[in-house]
């Protein structure tokens, strides 16, 4: 009997967080395609010339190459660096998983601005000095991602019953290398491309790092939108507009390449 | 000569001792099972001869040859698992078909053979499905075909109708034993249950604690229990101290005895009185005091007008050749 009420109430807090949500965002896009908009209720005309402005920016283009840049950097290494890592923990010792979850949390314990500074001490001279150069960011944005795809991928992982799987792949003939890449990996898929996405959007839209660390000398695009706040409000929305368009469709073309196949 | 010898097989961890010395020689062609409760190394030793874990001593000969120095991709021999270990990514068929992948042979051959080994299991028109769409009972008969596929010289069965419900365990109980015999394929079947081991063997290693305690036909180990653990272990045995004994059936008893619930009879001289019952499908188990005694009787429920009411007193017989001295 409860349910239809219940129902209703559950729509309604649904699509009151979906327009709390939205709103702002809606305001934004509204403000990125009006021609000016101050003493008035709604704006006084449209226009794209802000996007057209935008997108013509040659330093804006940069700042997005290089922030695509950085975080597919670090998500590459991220990747090939913790795919084995976790194999060789669940499948030999998984006693250490217990440690790795507390290692893998260090990266959030320490705020990046503390963080920043020992970064830069480590970095800034001797045989590692990377300081200003974009690697420094790329190693950077790999520990902050390293804690997201270690979690989704090892709840993966405990889904399926790596051992036995490993097993029966070895007494049907399979070398260890070739059951971890025909029998484990696939199963995996979901785990990281999930992590990807999220560490992606995450590190997308990081600022403190990349200014601390980086700043105009390579400048991506959180930094970017920081140096222009100067500016006309309507290019910052265009900027703040097509950023988010941006995630959302990688997010939703990764959803899709996630759904096909069992 | 016989064709799995297993001898002096010792096997640690670290400084835990699993088993050690065991001994055990199986016939080609043979079906034996491994029985003992949970924790006795049933499933380690089964590891020990598929390669999947060391051995720290002793020989595992096939066919005269020691494989203990060969890696498990190298012994031919097929194993079924407890959790069925299917390949989550691969549909039946592809899970089928590894084995041969792995082994190179022919796309021709290999779907033939695919075809055949998942008919034989009844599960032909499911080739196309995951693991994830089949039930319990489906997935461990593919993974039966998937260890049958690439034609092993022997099979080993670590519990695998442990996860399954009662129904489909018996049906597959009797199909594992039918295919089997067919191939006339040297099996090992592990189970912690004594009716699945009693049911399908040739013949029946019980295990305890890492030692083979008794070996033998199902008639053997049912009837002539070796010592206290084999006969609680399988057959629910009345177990009697030699002085508990002596009060039951009044006679000089030099050690324990024991005597199977089925051998104790009512309409006897002994006087008893009924304590409880309950049913077991065709057999009703009862509970019964005589002579300040504890014991298990059971009795064929042949009719409800039969049944024996708690607090009822009635008289027992004991078979005296049923009454078994053990150790
Ligand atoms: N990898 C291991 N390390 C240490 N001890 C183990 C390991 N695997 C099994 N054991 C121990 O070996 C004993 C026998 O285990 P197992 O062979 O799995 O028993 P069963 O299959 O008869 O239930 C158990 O006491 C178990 O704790
Ligand atoms: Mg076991």
């Amino acid at each position: 009997m409860s349910t239809k009420p219940a129902a209703l109430y559950h729509r309604i807090v649904v699509w009151a967080l979906f327009a709390m949500l939205l709103l702002p965002l809606l305001g934004t896009f509204l403000y990125s395609i009006s021609t000016s908009w101050s003493a008035t209720v709604l704006p006084d005309g449209l226009t794209l010339k802000w996007y057209i402005q935008l997108w013509t920016e040659p330093r804006f283009l940069n700042a997005f190459l290089q922030s695509i840049l950085v975080c597919v950097g670090a998500l590459l290494l991220a990747t090939v660096l913790i795919l084995p890592l976790l194999f060789v923990v669940h499948y030999h010792f998984p006693k250490l998983d217990g440690l790795m979850n507390v290692l893998i949390l260090l990266p959030f314990a320490v705020p990046p601005v503390v963080s920043s500074v020992g970064l830069l001490q480590l970095y800034g001279s001797g045989p590692l000095a990377m300081t200003g150069t974009p690697w420094i960011l790329v190693g950077c944005y790999f520990t902050i991602a390293l804690p997201f795809m270690y979690r989704a991928i090892t709840n993966n992982l405990l889904a399926i019953n790596i051992r036995d799987l490993m097993d029966a792949a070895h007494l049907l003939g399979a070398s260890t290398w070739k059951a971890a890449l025909l029998v484990i990996l696939p199963n995996l898929r979901k785990g990281l491309v999930v992590s990807l996405l999220l560490s992606f959007s995450f590190l997308f839209a990081e600022f403190v790092f990349a200014n601390l660390l980086v700043g105009t000398r390579y400048e991506t695009l959180q930094v970017y939108l920081n140096n222009m706040r100067n500016s006309s409000g309507h290019f910052s929305s265009a900027l703040v507009i097509s950023y988010f368009f941006f995630v959302l469709m990688f997010t939703w073309i990764a959803n899709r390449l996630n759904r096909d196949r069992g | 000569m016989s064709f799995l010898s297993i001898q002096k097989l010792d096997k640690r961890y670290g400084t835990t001792s699993i088993f050690t010395g065991i001994d055990c020689e199986i016939a080609r062609g043979e079906f034996v099972t491994l029985l003992g409760p949970s924790g006795c190394g049933k499933s380690t030793l089964l590891r020990c001869i598929a390669g999947l874990t060391d051995v720290s001593g002793g020989r595992i000969l096939v066919d005269g040859q020691d494989i203990v120095p060969l890696p498990p991709q190298k012994r031919g021999i097929g194993m079924v698992f407890q959790s069925y270990a299917l390949f989550p990514n691969m549909t039946a068929a592809q899970n089928v078909a590894f084995g041969l992948r792995m082994q190179k042979v022919g796309k021709t051959e290999s779907d033939k053979r695919v075809v055949d080994a998942l008919a034989m299991v009844e599960l032909g028109e499911f080739a196309a499905r995951y693991p994830s769409q089949l039930s319990g009972g489906q997935c461990q008969r593919v993974a039966l075909a998937r260890s049958l596929v690439t034609r092993p010289r022997l099979l080993l069965l670590d519990e695998p109708l442990s996860a399954l419900d009662a129904r489909i365990r018996k049906l597959l109980r009797e199909q594992i034993r039918g295919i089997q015999q067919e191939l006339g394929l040297t099996t090992i079947f592990v189970t912690h249950d004594q009716e699945e081991a009693l049911t399908m063997s040739d013949r029946i290693f019980l295990m305890n604690a890492g030692q083979i305690v008794q070996s033998g036909d199902a008639e053997t180990l049912y009837t002539a229990p070796v010592d206290a653990f084999a006969a609680g272990f399988i057959g629910n045995y009345n177990l009697l101290d030699a002085c508990v004994a002596e009060a039951l059936l009044r006679r000089t008893m030099t050690c324990r005895i024991a005597i199977r619930p089925e051998a104790i009879g009512f309409g006897g001289d002994i006087d008893a009185q009924i304590k409880g019952h309950s049913l077991l499908g065709n057999v009703i188990r009862y509970r019964v005091e005589a002579r300040g005694v504890e014991l298990v009787v059971d009795v064929l429920n042949r009719s409800a007008a039969d049944l024996h009411a708690t607090g009822t007193l009635v008289g027992l017989s004991i078979d005296d050749s049923a009454i078994r001295e053990v150790a």
